[in-house]
């Protein structure tokens, strides 16, 4: 009989804290992004010459250099070049024709990579910022056959131009240009290498100097200044310099957009095209797509975009005598298209994209070479949502028709989309790469109901009970569908077999994420592989970066505060739709009677400041000490629920915990002092709690600091010194109100306290622990009631991971230099250990790498024991955590079939028997022996 | 109506029993009676002696002697405990199925003795020794105390007597803070 208890009893104890098998690709979710590729930076072209299949390789605007099969928009693979995303760089990519190489410059370093695998080949260091990358399509005897050389100009105080050995990386030649002209840009023609520099006049106008160089010795072999008269008053007119073609040049126009200038490179002469509106409006835009490479035929697009539409016109270059004339016109189209080069053994040809259409032509006329519709119910391009940024293509060339065209195009919500022959392959939400801030919002139906809810609960009786019959009417007409529908999920959830659309567990949050080019994107965590909505929150000038900060405001409502309005603006998370300030309920359902205080960071001091009548008062202010600056303030969540106001130990005594929602972790270091010190706050009156200062820290490595509950957990790198060698060392603290156990400190049974008037202080209790690896940002998991044992989230920004720490490991009770007594043993605590090694279940990326996260936030789900976690900053990567197991859900594992076997193997077993059992009772009675 | 017929051969056999026979022919071992004899000789050659010398108790010593019965079966349960203790002290403190039943019949035997306390005296019952059997009914329930004492003493040992501070920490609730500062980013 005890059998059968002692099996239930073996099924539920879980073996190990982990992420399971079977859940490890259903329950997360991750996009490997690249980030937003750049026009400049992105093309097709096949790692290996033999074989025809091409990869779409991009150096993003986030400084990823990657590779992506155009296949299924899979990435080959991608390295995070460098981690300060700083917007002002220039980046650079490119690929000799036929080679398995890929150079990347960005920053001060060129890097060059195997195209096919993306190994690194080597690595090369400029003396300053990159102006910019070419690889010398030349053949000479110098030259290593296999790996092209590379040509890269740097700036700063000794600007030069250098060729590095395409196969390692060393410098063949440096020139260095000693005139003070700025450098701009580095072109080669099949004989020569130019560098074109811009030189300041006197007047403040720009002058194109050129330079050439002998490609075998670097030498200058001749110097010209282009009459550009006084039309260049910024480098920003320049409209490109073909690099590598047969025949490189040089356009630029007026500021105003009148004329178009084009000089080849190496000959002086400078020929003008006006610019023809087509009785439009002028130009706000001109770009020039021109091939890459020396063997195609010498011709090139200009592309011309006004506010409404678009045109272009196609030039052909002479290349003997360098004279360039218009051939054809592309015509105008209202809308935005975009247009993009490939070529195809000599032949170029132009591709456009429009929002319903792609057609490709060649450049040599404008005859149609293929047409295709952009068939797509579902995608952006087509519902208007989105225009077409940039694009790049890749043509297929039977005879003389174009038979396939593949173009990677760049949407303006972010997506990056893959037309082929006009239908979409397939889209990466790019914009995802460049999130800032992001928060968990309820879906909408679950924010109605909750609207619904707080309004019956604060009318009066009547009224909220007439309010609850006409709802319980309203979803009376549901009940026909709920039916029809319910087979179905009956089905589903007996197979296991995907969700049914309902979120009865509250894991179909949607994550409101911020972009730093001013997009809104949100995200449903219960189908993360579409984007729910995207829309640009703001309009951002060149180079501005968005410093904005997302946060729920109510069920449903995202706030989004940032540098650029006054006051937040409130976004219906669902839609997307941007809604009035007096539309958002108040966020307290529960009168709220405390006094308000609010602490802000300004110009690096912490205040804290009390409302009144009379405006703002300042209550206190932290008191630096000089030299001292804040390195970061973590303010203890607002909604942070907890569910036992102390510890029970193991003799059934109560330690209590020092539980204050206002409180904040700061962290602040020495100027010319590898010192940190750590303060625990008080936020109303500004006392410090807690405080502790380490020396000798590593000010480079991360610092990171979380605050929940009534603990704290902070992470820095220490460097060696004589007796310690270099180390991560996290630090985590837990205040009691008395350490006594069954003792609330000095208030005891009080039923309120203000901090203001009682200046109780907690008792700290902190240990330190060596871990293997820094720790980028931490956070804390987050459940509805806080039953649940928490988890330190800890990204690990060099292996690319998040790990979640068990909070009872790093738990600063943990006995020191004696085995725990059976008491200690009874509350879970084990031997202090100095160093604790993350072991492989914590992971909770697992198998994946997760690339460049920059913050994880965490919310509860309406299961007590599920939080759900999403982490962004490069990747995006979501998952449910259950620090405590599943303890309130069935597993996968639980067998429906074997149950439902069972019950009905019992009852045909019941009604078989039944009637054998009776006949035999009565026989029993009758019958004697 | 005929005369019943004589009843048959094994109706007799059944009513009659043999006379008692030793089987061997060796007489029976000093101080041995057979249980025929016994039978005979107390219902025939012994009985009347017997009669004669034995007086039907009289209804005070019957009083006494149903008191002390009822003394032994009052001070029964006190008897067990020793063994109840061990027993209880050798299934340990931990939460099993064991100990639990063990625990729960503990706690039953004691009340259902206490509750059928009046049928258990109620044959020892006689006029006029009603106050002496107070004292022995007394006896019983102090005695059934001791034994559920032993079961309260097992279930706090195992922890399930609310007398701790945590058992009580669900009824206390958080201070509310009188002041609430919230972070406003600048």
């Amino acid at each position: 009989m005890l059998l059968p208890i002692y099996a239930a009893v073996i099924l539920l104890l879980r073996p190990a804290l982990a992420v399971f098998a079977d859940e490890a690709w259903t329950v997360d979710y991750h996009h490997a992004l690249l980030g937003l590729p750049k026009q400049s930076t992105t093309f097709f072209h096949r790692p290996d010459p033999s074989s025809r299949a091409s990869l779409i390789y991009t150096l993003s605007e986030q400084g990823v250099v990657g590779a992506v099969n155009p296949r299924d928009g899979g990435v080959v693979w991608r390295h995070l070049l460098n981690s300060s995303r700083d917007a002002t760089q220039s980046s650079f990519l490119r690929a000799g024709d036929a080679q398995d190489a890929i150079v990347s410059g960005l920053g001060g370093q060129v890097t060059a990579f195997s195209a096919a695998d993306g190994r690194v080949d080597w690595q090369h260091d400029v003396p300053d910022a990159l102006v910019d990358l070419e690889i010398l399509e030349l053949e000479d005897g110098r030259g290593t056959p296999g790996a092209k050389d590379t040509l890269c100009m740097s700036a700063g105080q000794h600007p030069t131009v250098q060729r590095l050995d395409g196969a390692t990386g060393v410098v063949k030649w440096e020139h260095k240009i000693e005139s003070g002209d700025t450098p701009y840009q580095v072109s080669a023609s099949t004989t020569e290498v130019f560098a074109i520099l811009l030189h300041k006049t006197v007047l403040g106008y720009i002058k194109i100097k050129v330079i050439t160089l002998d490609p075998v010795t670097g030498r200058k072999t001749d110097e010209y200044t282009l009459s550009s008269e006084n039309e260049l008053a910024t480098a920003e007119t320049i409209l490109a310099v073909g690099a590598n073609s047969a025949s490189p040049i040089i356009a630029w126009t007026d500021s105003a957009y009148k004329t178009l200038r084009i000089n080849v490179i190496g000959k002086k002469a400078i020929v003008d095209f006006p610019i023809n509106t087509l009785g439009g409006r002028p130009p706000q835009r001109v770009t020039l797509h021109a091939p890459y490479l020396t063997t195609s035929l010498a011709h090139f697009l200009v592309h011309y975009q006004s506010l409404d539409s678009d045109w272009a016109e196609v030039y052909h270059i002479d290349v003997k005598t360098g004279r360039v004339e218009k051939a054809y016109d592309l015509p105008k189209i209202e809308g935005r298209s975009s247009f993009s080069t490939s070529t195809n053994g000599a032949n170029v040809y132009f591709t456009r994209v429009t929002k319903d259409q792609v057609f490709t032509v060649a450049s040599t006329s404008h005859g149609i070479l293929g047409r295709w519709n952009v068939d797509s119910p579902t995608s952006s391009l087509t519902d208007g949502t989105a225009r077409p940024v940039h694009a790049v293509s890749e043509v297929s060339v039977k005879g003389e028709s174009v038979s396939a065209v593949r173009s990677a195009v760049l949407l303006s919500s972010g997506e990056w989309l893959l037309l082929r022959n006009g239908s979409p392959q397939w889209t990466r939400p790019e914009i995802l790469a460049g999130t800032v801030s992001a928060a968990f919002a309820l879906p909408s139906e679950v924010s109605d109901l909750v609207n619904e809810l707080q309004e019956e609960a604060h009318s009066n009786p009547v009224s909220a009970y007439v309010h609850r019959v006409t709802r319980h009417i309203g979803d009376i007409q549901k009940l026909p569908s709920l039916l029809t529908a319910l087979p179905q999920r009956f089905v589903h959830g007996f197979l296991g077999t995907g969700s049914d659309g309902s979120d009865t567990f509250g894991f179909n949050n949607i994550i409101v994420s911020a972009t730093s080019d001013g997009h809104l994107v949100a995200v449903d965590a219960g189908r993360p592989s579409d984007i729910l909505w995207s829309s640009a929150a703001v309009i951002l000038s060149s180079g501005q970066v968005w410093k904005v900060r997302v946060e729920s405001a109510a069920p449903g409502i995202v706030r989004v505060i940032d540098d650029i309005s006054p006051m937040p603006t409130f976004f219906n998370a669902s839609t997307g739709a941007a809604i009035g300030d007096d539309e958002v309920a108040s966020d307290s359902a529960v009168p709220n009677t405390a006094v308000e205080v609010d602490f802000t960071l300004k110009d690096g001091q912490l205040y804290g400041t009390t409302a009144s009548q009379s405006g703002h008062n300042d209550l206190w202010q932290f008191g630096l000490q000089k030299g001292e600056t804040i390195l970061s303030l973590t303010p203890r969540p607002v909604n942070d629920p907890v569910a036992s106001i102390g510890k029970v130990l193991g003799d059934r005594k109560v330690l209590y915990k020092y539980l204050n929602p206002n409180l904040a972790l700061l962290a602040t270091t020495y100027a010319g002092q590898s010192r940190v010190s750590i303060y625990v706050l008080n936020t109303v009156s500004g006392a410090i709690l807690y405080s502790n200062s380490h020396r000798n820290i590593d000010l480079a490595a991360p610092i990171a600091a979380t605050l929940s509950e009534n603990w704290f957990a902070y992470s820095y790198t220490a460097e060696s010194t004589s007796t310690a060698p270099k180390g991560h060392q996290l630090v985590v603290g837990e205040l009691f109100e008395s350490l006594t156990s069954n003792d609330r400190g000095l208030l005891d049974a009080a039923t309120n306290v203000s901090s203001l008037a009682s200046s109780t202080q907690p008792l700290t209790l902190t240990q330190t622990y060596h871990i293997p690896e820094s720790i980028s940002k931490m956070s804390v998991t987050q459940t509805r009631q806080g039953i649940t044992s928490r988890q330190l989230l800890a990204v690990l920004a060099e292996s690319n991971a998040i790990v979640g720490i068990p909070r009872g490991v790093i738990d600063p009770r943990r006995p020191v230099n004696r085995e725990p007594t059976k008491d200690e043993q009874a509350e879970g605590l084990f031997r202090y250990t100095p160093v604790i090694d993350f072991d492989p279940k914590w992971y909770l990326n697992h198998r994946r790498e997760v690339l460049g996260v920059k913050d994880v936030i965490t919310s509860p789900a309406i299961l007590e024991s599920t939080s759900l976690v999403y982490a962004y900053g490069l990747d995006v990567f979501g998952t449910r955590l259950n620090p405590s197991f599943n303890f309130d859900m069935l597993g996968k594992d639980f067998n429906k079939f074997q149950m439902l076997a069972t019950v009905a193997a019992l009852a045909v077993a019941t009604f078989v028997v039944a009637p054998l059992v009776q006949r035999k009772q009565i026989n029993q009675r009758w019958q004697f022996t | 109506m005929a005369p019943p017929p004589p009843p048959p051969q094994w109706v007799l056999d059944l009513n009659s029993t043999p006379p008692a026979q030793s089987r061997f022919s060796l007489p029976d071992p000093p101080g041995y009676t057979p249980q025929t004899a016994l039978q005979s000789k107390s219902s025939k050659s012994k009985s009347q002696p017997q009669t004669v010398s034995r007086k039907p108790p009289t209804p005070e010593e019957t009083a006494t002697l149903k008191l002390k019965k009822a003394w032994e079966i009052a001070l029964a349960p006190a008897k067990q405990l020793p063994m109840n203790a061990i027993g209880m002290y050798m299934t340990g403190n931990s939460l099993q199925i064991f100990s639990i039943m063990m625990v729960f019949m503990l706690f039953k035997g004691p009340v259902q003795a206490v509750l059928g306390i009046n049928q258990t005296f109620a044959r020892f019952e006689t006029e006029g020794k009603k106050e002496e059997m107070l004292w022995v009914k007394l006896a019983f329930v102090g005695c059934n105390m001791l034994a559920l004492a032993l079961g309260i003493w097992k279930v706090n040992g195992m922890g399930l007597l609310p007398t701790t501070r945590s058992d009580w920490l669900a009824w206390e609730t958080e201070r509310v803070p009188l002041e609430r500062a919230y972070f406003r980013p600048s």
